[in-house]
């Protein structure tokens, strides 16, 4: 029929459809149906009544997303032309698992049960496909929690469609003949301390399974007595897979008949039983096992693996479509841990220090924002010495100290500061009264360098050793900043001057020539407006928190522009920062250095616009900050 | 098939919700648009149900109609003598469109046209009109244009002069091709399922609000020198 062709034509662009026949296709168009979605209509309710149909987005965009009862609504994606959704709840008919909702006008395709349900069935590859997309992204994400607990078990790095359930079903399950009574069922199980039982025939085939809910439901309750032969309260709807299947098509199992275990049969025969936990916890390399290997060690050394590990923690959590500011909490947490390992390998060797010091760390370092590569970002601020002679021991001890970290983080591959802002440099080890005296010449006479300088250290973080005094440091520099306009000013001076990318038509303003001609800079052009704004926002009000989206979570209470931009700027931020990870992953993983500059031309429609949006954001404050320091813009 | 044609009594009323309802939007092409002379050529219909559009079941029926081609009429839809030749004429085709109707209510772009013709045909093989109850989708749009549902410059886009195309545009469906029945039945379709939302947002909630409204609609006349072009 004449107007199923542009549906046809449509599915022939977009996978997995592109690879089913024409005859087919066809033959699915027959059952499809289409609807219209206005902006902000929800068109899945999360805990709601199941998608009753596969919705393939025409034109338009969707959001995805889990909103908790309690605690901020987790994005899981954005789905634009050609993807699709509600495929779970279809299959697994029981309720929604996310909230959908357009996020512009969208049309939608829609594909009824009958119909995915056959294609799941005849098409592994369809299957797979979907599977595949909305696995990495969905239920890792539903099942978060438990996967994060099963993280500290560590385990191989298994994938889910290339190991057989064969080989992680093989957990102890406890079978008996069907023939014993309810009795002697009840003791095996008490015996074992298990709370279900599988029972078999004589060959061994399963043939039911009896619960702890069953001895209660059907035999306390009921005064069934004991001596009645087990298999008359047995659940006889045993749901098996086979050892040989991939563990994919279990978990597919268990969503469609939504049920959490599932047995595993070789031969017919029993072998084990599969939880969706154990899937889970295949999900391979873990922060938390790495942490451990990390403070096993006792040599820099023993480190080096750790170190190079992160990466493929980076590349597993973008899988899992984890938030950027997740992911890198999670490097920041392993980088802070190697370094911490480092210093008390130093104090090993060097013995305790002559006086009580904090190791600070500032830069991206500080405001826990590191990708991949970062420098070295570090300080020593040791407590003031009393006499000459004290301050010399304390000198020479921090020379050979830091001397040493610096060379053990130049072994796992962290390069050095190119302006040499290191604690191996004299000038960043000092006593706190010299640490006092650099921020306040800095800020009283705020001269280019001087700025920049702030703009670097003003974000530090106390990491080892004595934490007091870099707390005090901290007192002393928002004393001090007080009332400090001028400064500020100069702040937001430079905040004003670098400018969205954005241009008159609204294209992208990209390099021009050079390396990374049609490309933009995605730090200094998208990240680092939002993060030299959210540290004007916490210095103006006295915020001790350094990383930029901890410091627009509470500046909400504090601060009037904040409070009124702080979601969107918090997206923006979080949008901007994974594009960059994104982009990075895939240059190493090409074997390429990694950089910060995309080309505006790669990114798919919906990146495109919500980038346009966040550069709005950008300048939309800007001209809030021209309006606030109106006086000190020059 | 002739009981909902003839007997349909008022408490048939269609009262139920906006999205729950089941609707058939038709489009015919006819020869001319003389109610006595010219005749229907092909029916286009498609179903909804509530704003689900449902595409896979579509109705398209070409017929070889009783009086003849004009040249005027081929320019525009493009349906030649030589196609429609060994078509059945519409005796043949009629009931299975009344069986695709069923008791749904009816939804067309300046509808009464289309009701003109094929009233005359069920009344001359069945004795009795149509019984369905019946949108237009003109006066729903003039209502909401008044209502200032739309953003000023989608009504600007707009001048006095409304078809089936302007209107289809300036709500981004996509119009191309020749004019053909089952192609504007979807058009006018797609447009009936942008229209719902904003009906339902400005007060209308049941279907026999909006046939109400198709039958207070007092500019027919009009519209239907205007608009005609796409019946024919």
């Amino acid at each position: 029929m004449v107007i199923t062709e542009d549906l046809i034509d449509f599915l022939k662009s977009v996978p997995p459809f592109q690879f089913l026949d024409e005859q087919l296709l066809n033959d699915i168009a027959r059952s499809v149906s289409m609807e219209f979605y206005p902006k902000g209509t929800t068109v899945l309710h999360q805990d709601g009544p199941p998608s009753d149909a596969l919705r393939i987005i025409k034109k338009g965009a969707v959001k995805v997303f889990f909103a908790p009862e309690k605690g901020e609504e987790v994005l899981i994606d954005y789905r634009s032309e050609g993807e699709s959704f509600g495929l779970l709840s279809l299959v697994g008919g029981d309720k929604s698992r996310a909230t959908v909702v357009a996020v512009e006008d969208t049309i939608c395709y829609l594909i009824g049960r009958g119909g995915v349900l056959k294609l799941v069935d005849a098409h592994p590859s369809f299957t797979e496909f979907f599977f595949k997309s909305f696995l990495n992204k969905y239920i890792d994400k539903t099942y978060q929690e438990m996967h994060n607990k099963s993280l500290l078990f560590g385990g191989g790095d298994k994938p889910l469609f290339t190991t057989p359930v064969g080989e992680i079903g093989t957990k102890g399950v406890l079978s008996a003949s069907q023939e014993i009574s309810i009795r002697e069922g009840a003791e095996v199980m008490s015996q074992n301390r298990m709370s279900s039982l599988v029972l078999v025939d004589k060959e061994g085939v399963p043939t039911g399974i009896v619960t702890d809910r069953d001895l209660r439901d059907k035999v306390v309750s009921k005064g069934r007595p004991v001596t009645d032969a087990i298999s008359s309260i047995m659940s006889v709807s045993l749901i098996k897979t086979e050892a040989r299947d991939y563990c994919f098509e279990a978990l597919l199992k268990m969503i469609r008949y939504n049920i959490h275990h599932l047995l595993v049969v070789d031969e017919g025969k029993l072998k084990g039983i599969v939880t969706n936990h154990d899937l889970m916890m295949m999900q391979g390399t873990s922060p938390i096992s790495l942490v451990r290997d990390i403070e096993s060690q006792h040599t820099v050394e023993g480190l080096a693996p750790a170190a190079k590990k992160t990466n493929e923690i980076i590349g597993l959590l973008l899988k899992e479509g984890a938030r950027a500011s997740n992911i890198t909490r999670i490097i920041t947490e392993i980088n802070d841990r190697l370094l911490k390992k480092i210093l008390e390998l130093a104090e090993k060797e060097f013995g305790k220090p002559p006086v009580r010091y904090c190791w600070i760390i500032f830069g991206s370092e500080g405001r826990k924002e590191q990708t991949f590569r970062t420098d070295q970002d570090n300080a020593i601020i040791y407590e003031d010495p009393l006499t000459d002679s004290d301050d010399a021991r304390s000198r020479t001890y921090f020379t050979v100290f830091s001397a040493f970290v610096r060379d053990s983080l130049l072994k796992l591959g962290v390069p050095r500061c190119p302006a040499n802002y290191m604690a191996s440099n004299p000038e960043w080890c000092q006593p706190v009264k010299q640490w006092k005296k650099y921020f306040s010449t800095w800020v009283y006479t705020p001269t280019p360098d001087a700025v920049m300088k702030s703009l670097i250290f003003f974000d530090f973080r106390p990491l080892y050793g004595d934490l007091s005094l870099a707390e005090s440091l901290r007192d002393s520099l928002h004393a001090l900043l007080e009332g400090q306009m001028i400064f500020l000013g100069y702040m937001a001076n430079m905040i004003i001057k670098n400018t969205p990318p954005v241009g008159f038509f609204k294209s992208f303003i990209v390099e021009k020539s050079g390396e990374h001609k049609n490309e933009l800079n995605m730090k200094v052009k998208g990240i680092a407006p939002i993060v030299d704004m959210a540290r004007l926002f916490a210095l103006e009000k006295g915020v001790r928190e350094t990383s930029t989206i901890e410091r627009l979570s509470t500046l909400k209470e504090k601060h009037t522009i904040v409070k009124e931009f702080a979601d969107e700027l918090e997206h923006a931020f979080e949008f901007m920062m994974l594009l960059r990870i994104q982009h990075q992953f895939e240059q190493m993983e090409s074997g390429k250095e990694p950089n910060n500059f995309i080309n505006p031309n790669s990114l798919s429609n919906l990146e495109k616009k919500m980038m346009k949006q966040s550069f709005n954001l950008i300048t939309r404050l800007q001209d809030i900050i021209i309006e606030r320091y109106k006086p000190l813009i020059w | 098939m002739l009981s909902f044609i003839t007997g349909r009594s008022k408490s048939d009323e269609k009262e139920s919700r906006l999205q729950e309802t089941q609707y058939v939007v038709i489009d015919t092409e006819l020869t001319g648009l003389n109610g006595r002379r010219d005749s229907i050529v092909s029916i286009g219909a498609v179903r909804m149900k509530g704003g689900r559009i449902d595409i896979g079941e579509s109705f398209y029926k070409m017929m070889n109609p009783e009086t003849s081609l004009t040249a005027e009429s081929v320019v525009i839809h493009e349906i030649m003598p030589s196609d429609v030749v060994m078509k059945p004429n519409i005796d043949a085709v009629l009931g299975d469109f009344l069986d695709y109707c069923g008791t749904d209510v009816l939804v067309g772009f300046c509808v009464s046209v289309d009701m003109e013709f094929l009233n005359r045909e069920t009344k001359r093989l069945f004795g009795a009109p149509l019984g369905n109850q019946v949108i237009d989708i003109y006066p729903l749009f003039e209502w909401l244009l008044k209502k200032g549902i739309f953003s000023g410059e989608k009504a600007a886009l707009l001048s006095s002069r409304y078809q089936l195309y302007d209107i289809a545009r300036c709500f981004d469906i996509e119009v191309n091709g020749a004019h053909n029945a089952i192609i504007d039945a979807f058009i006018t379709a797609q447009i009936f399922q942008r229209f719902i939302p904003l009906l339902s947002k400005a007060g209308m909630k049941s279907a026999a609000d909006l046939v109400k409204l198709t039958k207070n609609f007092k500019g027919g006349d009009h519209n239907r020198i205007s608009s005609n072009i796409s019946n024919f």
